[in-house]
């Protein structure tokens, strides 16, 4: 299974927000559009634009945070939320660094995206993707997508944000500005997720293999240790 | 190292259980769901059907798409659920926005008007409990048709932009229609009627171009472009203008941005951007074109052949000389004659005046192009910038570096911006951008102005001809258009569609008329478009019968003595000229998504019922007032039948609904069609008929009619959100577009931080606007608003965005909620007007208040 990611190029989005209508057509979530809580929204500051929105971080917090297992990452790369399973404990809302996922006091629950797992599953594209008018949204296979944002960033001296935050993310955004003056939180930045868990496993892994494979011998050496016994 | 089996599977276990209970999420496991079957990968509704839609009234583009119909898991029921694109329509190629978007929930609006009311209260407005009976629909026509019989044709005025049943309404009864659209498009429209496609032409009427324009910009393949103040906040989600602005980047266009405000689309698409001063652009317009015909490096081939830039103006009468047959004439310099200009191969573009007999007349005359350079004579790139305050240089530059480029060059010009075409001087900043356009050869060419061509939309009078000619129109007529005579020959003798005065209408119905009805068709403009609606107001309280045709009943409703409940703009069938961007001929069509649901009434029938109640000959296909014999609309299926785009409507429809003749551009050639000067016709730059009237044939300079006077010294600037449209309670009063508004702060009223600093004004603060009283000395309605400090706009102004402040009380989102603009606007008395402003459309940002602390 591919794993996916978007590219923002705010230097032609023009903050228009039909990304957040379609967003919330697609996703039928208009009760808590009215009260103000988005998955997705944009705003039109003086130095630019910022979308509010999740990260899709590659090791991502508020999963890790879920004492209720409401949220799982998927296969390819967004996290899914299962509304059922959460109690409305916010703490996701603590743990995400980003400050992105929204509770709803009328239902206690979370409003938050998924990269539109039911359109990504079937090969299409985000609904947020689909409808920006300007092409200022982009979705593909994650190392392109890097790929892409790393050779525009270089030819157009653009900033980045969302490649290393939080130990990357797969919502990355292109933009003039510096990340900061739009408001775009400074979260600790990681070259990669959890090394450790990557190297303790397949260490297991080959302890558990290497001890099976030890005693997988165990008849040979038993006969063997049966005959030296019964060599006078 | 030696280990017995059994210690070798209990550290095993031990190792397994401590991972499981550290490190690895193991706990999440009884929870995952196999790829697909998450509830968060099921589609949230199921889609039962898709419908071709075309959008109207949300902006100029009318992107095509399809409207996704589904189960809503909330409800249950069927319902509209969101759009989606149509890549065959060449306008938006797929793409839609967040108006669109607007117009699928907007159908659920809980305050949409379901039935027909009338007043039982006599006392008007917002204050006072209306009293409303729920009528039958039909009876209510029945009986609002009966008491209009009463009335003479004076004494009834028609607010409604023009449309085949309004045109065919207001003709065959006599009465007077007033357009909404003036402020917004009346400029644009006049001058491009006055210098491109001289009306009545084959293909353009204002009927079926719903901004009351003629051609679309060719944004993908220009080389540079020249915005005067065209990229307002509204633009910002105009779907069928970005996808080609985007194009355009990517291949390199250059664009050059001018405006008191700067705007994301400034940020996002302008390679140069400068901060004019308002109301100031036409100095640099004018600073521009001198530049260019001092130094001659305007497109000399199509000035010469497809312009009166030779057409000779004689120095007596001040008007194009003309043979007896009324071809222009020019000045031959092979054989220095005077000729016709189509026999003339060389015609001098410079020079004169030329003294010449012709015809045994002695005739004394210069090219136009001669005048339009002495008109520049005093507008020097230095004198630009001491006005605007962009620099000469930048001036200079630019209008060498747009001429370099063409005739893939133009200034795009379509409606009211923020220092756009609203000042009582922009008329003439209008002309010169039509002038830059046709001094780059731009004009009717690929990556500059396209025109519409090859294709037409029948009006009823071509399936239903008109028994006998109507009867004259008012000679007075309210909106006082009467007092400017270019627009008034346009809309009585040319072209009935033209924009009226509309803004105007409140001035004359306040100081005192025969007007004893007002029936608005009014598609969610409401008291909005009127300058100064307090005298709307006022005088409606004196009217006797008072009706609007309405989505919703909306502030204005609470001066009506009926309100119609109208069909929602998805509940009808659509065919459209793709006019945003004419590169092909192209049709678009749309069929209803579902029937109104309540007691509504179409604009088509209500017009017929009241047409046959005034006028019946007009109205049914034998002159007869027999309602079996009414006339029948067949105009879609007679429209793609003459483009072979199906064998009628309902084949179209089922053929995609979307037709284009992709055939090549042929540059320069429909102008031959529908200029000026026909058989050849060519485009003017010198307008005879300012001059009849009493002003110059080309433009000048000339500053705002009034300036900065002590504490009142901030310019008013005007905007919207991207996402509403004008006043339109289908998105100012959607909940979630409000949330959307607040977020972004386009409930306030912006100031440049410097500015709040020195009148100690903070962010969020409770501010009053007050216009000049010198300027509104009739019912001045100070302006409460929130203020909010951006350095988007320039010092000295103030930019408003329009279409908040509803009064209605039943508007449950849109009701006190932000402030309305049009307050501030100063009166608009057409004897004033006419002074600065020869079109008379002008006005809305002629403003300048003060500022100060609630």
């Amino acid at each position: 299974m591919k794993n996916y990611a978007i590219l923002l190029d705010a230097t032609i989005c023009t903050g228009c927000n039909s990304c957040t209508y379609k967003c919330i057509q697609e996703n039928r979530f208009h009760a808590q559009a009215s009260q103000g809580l988005f998955r997705t929204v944009v705003e039109i500051k003086d130095e630019g634009i910022r979308h509010y929105r999740c990260m899709i971080c590659k090791d991502p917090a508020c999963v890790e945070a879920c004492p209720e297992g409401a949220l799982t990452q998927s296969e390819y790369g967004s996290v899914l939320y299962d509304a059922n399973a959460c109690v409305g404990c916010e703490a996701c809302v603590d743990a995400c660094p980003f400050g992105v996922p929204q509770y709803d006091p009328m239902t206690q629950k979370i409003v938050r995206c998924n990269m539109c797992a039911h359109r990504v599953k079937d090969g299409g594209l985000p609904a947020c993707v689909e409808v920006c008018p300007s092409d200022a949204l982009c979705f593909g296979e994650y190392n392109a997508i890097v790929a892409l944002a790393k050779k525009r960033t270089i030819e157009e001296h653009l900033n980045l944000y969302g490649l290393t935050e939080a130990g990357g993310c797969r919502f990355i955004t292109l933009m003039k500005q510096a990340p900061a003056d739009l408001g775009y939180p400074n979260v600790v930045q990681r070259a990669q997720n959890k090394p450790a868990m990557d190297v303790t496993l397949p260490g297991m892994a080959a302890l558990a293999i290497g001890g099976f494979k030890t005693f997988s011998n165990r008849r040979a050496r038993l006969e063997t240790e049966e005959k030296e016994k019964s060599t006078p | 190292m030696k280990i017995s089996r059994r210690n070798f599977i209990k550290t095993t276990a031990g190792t397994a259980g401590l991972a499981a209970a550290s490190v690895f999420p193991f706990r999440h496991l009884k929870f995952a769901h196999a790829f697909g079957d998450h509830p968060q990968e099921e589609r949230p509704y199921r889609i039962t059907k898709k419908i071709p839609q075309v959008c109207a009234r949300a902006c100029e583009a009318n992107c095509a798409y399809n409207v996704v119909v589904g189960v809503d898991p909330v409800t249950g029921l069927e319902r509209a659920i969101t759009l989606e694109g149509r890549k065959k329509d060449p306008v938006s190629r797929g793409k839609y926005c967040i108006k669109g978007m607007g117009f699928v929930d907007s159908m659920y609006d809980p305050d949409r008007l379901m039935v027909t009311l009338r007043r039982t209260n006599p006392q008007k407005g917002t204050d006072h409990d209306p009293g409303w009976v729920v009528m039958d629909t039909k009876k209510a026509a029945d009986e609002f048709v009966d008491r209009l019989k009463k009335y003479k044709r004076e004494e009834i005025l028609m607010c409604s932009p023009g449309d085949p049943y309004t045109n065919r309404l207001c003709q065959s009864t006599g009465i007077t229609r007033a357009d909404q659209r003036t402020e917004c498009f009346g400029t644009h429209y006049y001058i491009n009627c006055l210098t491109v496609t001289n009306p009545p032409n084959p293909y353009y009427s204002s009927t079926y171009t719903p901004s009351h324009h003629i051609c679309g910009y060719d944004y993908s393949d220009s080389k540079y472009e020249l915005w005067f103040g065209f990229d307002s906040l509204t633009k910002a989600s105009k779907a069928g203008i970005l996808n080609h602005i985007v194009e355009g980047r990517r291949k390199g266009t250059k664009r050059v941005m001018l405006n008191p405000v700067r705007s994301t689309l400034a940020d996002c698409y302008a390679d140069e951007f400068y901060s004019v001063k308002p109301g100031t652009d036409l100095a640099i317009a004018l600073a521009m074109i001198k530049t260019i015909t001092e130094e001659g490096i305007y497109n000399r081939q199509f000035m010469s052949e497809y312009t009166d830039a030779p057409a000779l103006i004689d120095e007596k009468t001040h008007l194009h000389a003309t043979d007896n047959t009324g071809k222009w004439l020019g000045y031959c310099t092979q054989d220095r004659k005077i000729k016709p200009l189509d026999e003339c191969k060389t015609p001098a573009l410079e020079g004169g005046p030329y003294t010449v007999e012709f015809k045994g007349k002695k005739i004394t005359a210069s090219p136009a192009l001669k005048k339009l350079w002495e008109a520049t004579a005093g507008c020097t790139a230095e004198a630009a910038e001491k006005l605007s305050g962009m620099p000469a240089t930048a001036i200079r530059r630019i209008a060498r570096e747009y001429c370099a480029a063409a005739p893939r060059a133009f200034c795009p010009a379509l409606k009211r911006d923020a220092a756009g075409p609203n000042y009582a001087n922009s008329w003439k900043l209008r002309h010169c951008i039509n002038i830059l356009n046709m001094l780059s050869g731009g004009m009717d060419h690929e990556g500059g102005v396209l025109l519409l061509h090859d294709v037409t939309l029948p009006w009823l009078d071509d399936i239903a001809p008109i028994p006998r000619p109507y009867p004259p129109q008012p000679q007075k007529p309210v909106d006082g258009r009467n007092e400017f005579p270019v627009t008034w020959n346009i809309y009585k003798n040319r072209d009935y569609s033209a924009p009226g005065h509309y803004g105007m209408a409140g001035f004359g119905l306040y100081h005192g008329t025969t007007t004893k009805v007002v029936f608005f068709r009014n598609p969610h403009r409401g008291l909005y478009s009127f300058i100064q609606p307090q005298m709307v107001e006022k005088s409606l309280e004196k009217m006797e019968i008072v009706a609007d045709w309405n989505l919703y009943l909306d502030d204005l409703g609470y001066w009506c003595d009926y309100v119609f409940a109208a069909g929602h703009q998805f509940e009808s069938a659509k065919l459209d000229l793709r006019l945003y961007y004419p590169k092909w001929p192209c049709l678009a069509g749309g069929l209803p998504v579902q029937k109104s649901p309540g007691d509504q009434i179409g604009w088509g029938t209500l017009a017929k019922k009241i047409g046959l109640g005034l006028a019946p000959e007009y109205w049914t296909t034998d002159g007869s007032s027999n309602p079996k014999h009414l006339i029948k609309d067949t105009r879609a299926d007679m429209a793609v039948q003459k483009a072979h785009a199906g064998k009628d409507f309902k084949d179209f429809i089922n053929k995609g609904g979307v037709w284009v003749d992709k055939k090549p551009y042929e540059n320069w050639q429909h102008i031959r069609k529908i200029g000026w000067n026909k058989p050849n016709g060519r485009l003017r730059i010198y307008v005879d008929e300012f001059v009849q009237a009493g002003y110059k044939g080309v433009p000048q300079w000339s500053p705002r009619w009034y300036g900065t006077e002590g504490e009142y010294r901030f310019s008013t600037l005007n905007t919207r959100a991207p996402w509403l449209m004008h006043a339109d309670p289908n998105f100012v009063n959607s909940a979630i577009m409000k949330q959307l508004t607040t977020r972004n702060h386009m409930d306030c009223v912006w100031i440049n931080p410097d500015d709040a600093r020195e009148l100690s004004l903070t962010e969020g603060e409770q501010v009053v606007l007050e216009t000049n009283p010198k300027y509104m000395k009739e019912l001045p309605r100070p302006v409460r608003a929130r203020l909010h400090l951006s350095k988007r706009v320039r010092k000295e102004c103030i930019l408003l965005f329009h279409g908040l402040g509803h009064r209605a009380k039943n508007l449950r989102h849109a009701r006190d909620w932000g402030y309305r603009d049009g307050d501030l606007i100063p009166q608009k008395d057409p004897k004033m007007v006419k002074k600065y402003d020869a079109l008379g459309m002008g006005w809305v940002l002629d403003n300048h208040v003060r500022i100060r602390k609630v």
